[in-house]
């Protein structure tokens, strides 16, 4: 049986201390990439970094619910996004589930069928403008966008994504589909003109 | 859901996110891969899919962040003492 002597609360402070630390450092040094995510789920530059701001400070509180070993920065997203739930934007309307139309070959062929000459793939890409993908990704409705950006940008897996946002993994692939099928539809509309 | 053997097309059109995405399970990768080598109507699309997940990716990444924000984070730190 353990025994409880100054000399050992001390070197357990010491423990932990190093451990809450190091917990900090590795999490900063995500921030980039934890920002590089939250920029696009919310609406504005302002409110990724109240987000940022809110997410860091309750990490930091709650360090020691982190299990080492495991995926820091799903971790760290996983309270951003909840964060943003909490802000009450899932009051807004859910977004609808109709039926898709169009395949997923859609995009290429709008810009293919109006294009004159026969451009191979990265010239019909090029027909897009950067502009256009930020203004579309952020018209995509946010259920739908959470996925799109924790995939897309995040590089974030199925798996991972689903943890993250606490929703069954099919319920990440019909949402992950949707949503890049709403973004490549306001792209096509941008592009070309609406249909 | 459409197959390989029924309308190959179809059936590609449909794996192209999760096959992109690398989470297809190992013989539909194989089925799609095989169609792709001999169609190239579903390999063009593929590459232009590629391509488009590249430039959003870039066009969307473009905004660092901001230095300040850096330095407000780790002023939440714990002090050591």
């Amino acid at each position: 049986m353990s025994e409880t002597t100054p000399e050992t609360d001390a070197r357990r402070l010491a423990t932990e201390a190093r451990d809450r630390v190091r917990f900090e450092e590795d999490a900063l040094a995500l921030a980039d990439q934890v920002y590089r995510v939250a920029r696009h789920l919310v609406g504005s530059r302002e409110e990724a970094e109240d987000l940022m701001q809110e997410t860091y400070a309750r990490a930091f509180r709650s360090w020691r619910s982190f299990r080492p070993g495991t995926n820091l920065r799903a971790w760290l997203l996983r309270i951003l996004t909840n964060l943003n739930i909490d802000r009450g934007r899932r009051l807004q309307r859910t977004p609808g589930l109709e039926p898709l139309e169009e395949g997923d070959y859609f995009l290429y062929n709008r810009l293919e069928e109006s294009n004159q000459d026969s451009a191979d793939e990265e010239r019909v890409v090029e027909r897009l403008s950067q502009d256009s993908v930020v203004s579309a990704l952020s018209a995509v409705p946010h259920d739908f966008r959470d996925v799109v950006v924790l995939v897309d940008i995040g590089d974030f897996s199925y798996a991972d994504a689903a943890q993250i946002l606490d929703i069954p993994i099919g319920t990440v692939m019909s949402r992950l589909h949707r949503g890049r099928r709403v973004l490549k539809q306001r792209m096509a509309e941008e592009a070309l003109g609406a249909a | 859901m459409t197959s390989f053997a029924d309308d190959p097309c179809a059936r590609c059109e449909e794996v192209l996110q999760p096959f992109l995405d690398r989470e297809l399970s190992e013989s539909e990768r194989a089925l799609a891969e095989e169609h792709l080598a001999l169609c190239s109507y579903c390999r063009r699309r593929y590459r232009f899919e590629e391509h488009l997940r590249r430039f959003v990716r870039q066009a969307v990444v473009a905004e660092p962040m901001p230095p300040e924000l850096k330095a407000r984070l780790a002023q939440l730190r714990t002090p050591l003492f």
